[in-house]
């Protein structure tokens, strides 16, 4: 076994690291773009009447079509149909951003939903309009009390990203899927691949749990949470 | 509308290969119920061993919940597909395969009894300590309070959030088709194939999942809530 890892792992790192690099590439540029959506989504759901609906119909699509099927989708329909994206890393990320979107939308609907009524009370009370209420009072407090939950969709998308390799784009499984279908000998890569996989999301987990347990030592969040 | 909009909204294709699309998500369904049912006897012992007396049991559940919770569904479908059977058949030293679906139910199944276990957990750690008390001091042994008291109590509660679990164990049988199960993606690729239009094909089978899960979240909505009212939950 030690010796089929020197063969297949030892030589193929440098291949490896490339995949984990698009991995993380895809990830955090698709994390971004989930983030901005999301909660353009959930702002459009709670605040803008007239497009409530549409808002509710994407986030609900969006959290209720499995990541497969949205990778396939975009992949082989939008180039047609919106003319783009014009390259898979591309769908790829457009796929993962868009379920995220629809859970991070969730969250920070029930951060702002349970958010106590008395901080808007009190901002209207000393005056304040309330797009500077939402900005100055609502949104720093929901951010911080989500802090943890938006961390944890994070790695919700790497686990996600591991599809990817389906429409072709080189991140890490796609490379170990290679290495495999070359010499197929799938134990030590497969193995190796999970657990940098297993290490990473693992690692993405705990600084969620110390990220919660620091706000709620600090500012007592735990109270309204 | 524009032409090919109009072609990906175009579902005729998609009725006319129903029959063959209905088997696939029957597959998914038979999947679905395998694996739930594996997961769900799996997260019992697990989440009742991470509250057990015994600090091993306590420390390997708790492991074992973290590992499958962490590891990507996928990998560890290929994984279990690839690399349990070589590493079976050295133990056994006879010759061990799994077909497709026993792979995809065992990998799926042990996915979900990790997040499941949580719920065990969260369910059983939510009845009060005075209940156990109470039981022990009317002379019950701990196998029936656990039976008797906390089990039907636990269960309650945990209902609502133990099925939004078995949904996304729905929505991830997604992923079979790609150890060749034949389910309702693998199908659909399989028309692709042959009919070479893949707008109406996957745009359908976006809308398909949609709709099923979005009916599915919805009437276990309903029930959670009508479960709530009657303080079940």
């Amino acid at each position: 076994m030690i010796d089929n890892f020197n063969r297949f792992v030892v030589p193929n790192l440098d291949l490896l690291a490339h995949g984990l690099w698009v991995t993380v590439r895809i990830c955090a540029t698709a994390f971004a773009m989930a983030v901005v959506i999301g909660a353009v989504a959930c702002l459009i759901r709670l605040y803008v009447p007239g497009l409530r609906y549409l808002a509710i119909g994407y986030i609900e699509f969006a959290r209720a079509t499995p990541i497969i099927v949205q990778l396939l989708w975009v992949n082989y329909v939008w180039p047609d149909v919106f003319g783009f994206p014009k390259e898979v890393e591309w769908a790829g990320i457009i796929a993962l951003a868009i379920q995220s979107s629809g859970y991070l939308a969730e969250t920070f609907r029930s951060g702002i939903e349970g958010l106590a009524r008395g901080q808007w009370e009190a901002g209207f009370a000393v005056g304040m309009p309330a797009s500077r209420i939402f900005r100055r009072i609502v949104a720093p407090q929901v951010l911080l009390v989500m802090a943890p939950s938006i961390i944890n969709q994070l790695a919700v998308m790497v686990k996600a990203s591991t599809l990817v390799s389906v429409i072709a784009i080189p991140d890490l499984m796609y490379d170990a899927l290679k290495i495999v279908n070359q010499w197929f000998e799938p134990i030590e890569v497969l193995t190796s691949v999970a657990v940098i996989y297993i290490l990473t999301i693992f690692f993405l987990s705990a600084i969620a749990k110390r990220v919660a347990d620091y706000f709620r030592e600090k500012y007592g969040l735990a109270a309204y949470a | 509308m524009p032409e090919t909009l109009r072609q990906s909204l175009d579902l005729s294709l998609f009725w006319e290969f129903r029959y063959t699309i209905a088997i696939g998500l029957l597959q998914n369904l038979y999947v679905f119920v395998s694996a739930g049912l594996l997961a769900l006897t799996l997260a019992l012992f697990i989440g009742l061993s991470r509250v057990s007396r015994h600090r091993i049991l306590r420390i390997l559940s708790t492991g074992y919940a973290e590992l499958f919770r962490n590891t990507p569904e996928f990998v560890l479908l290929i994984w279990v597909y690839y690399v349990l059977p070589i590493l079976v058949s050295k133990l056994l030293a006879t010759r061990f395969s799994l077909s497709p679906f026993l792979a995809a139910v065992l990998a799926l199944g042990v996915a979900y009894s990790g997040f499941l276990s949580e719920t065990v957990r969260a369910g059983i750690q939510s009845i009060p300590r005075g209940h156990v008390e109470a039981g022990l001091s009317l002379g019950m042994s701990r196998f029936t309070i656990l039976r008797r008291i906390v089990i039907p109590q636990a269960v309650r509660r945990m209902l609502p959030e133990a099925l939004s679990q078995f949904v996304s164990l729905f929505k991830a049988t997604s992923i079979v088709s790609l150890v060749a199960v034949p389910d309702i993606m693998y199908q659909i690729s399989m028309i692709n194939v042959d009919q070479m239009r893949p707008l109406p094909l996957y745009t359908g089978a976006a809308l398909l999942f949609c709709l099923v899960i979005v009916a599915a979240s919805q009437s276990i909505n309903i029930l959670s809530d009508r479960w709530r009212r009657r303080g079940w939950a």
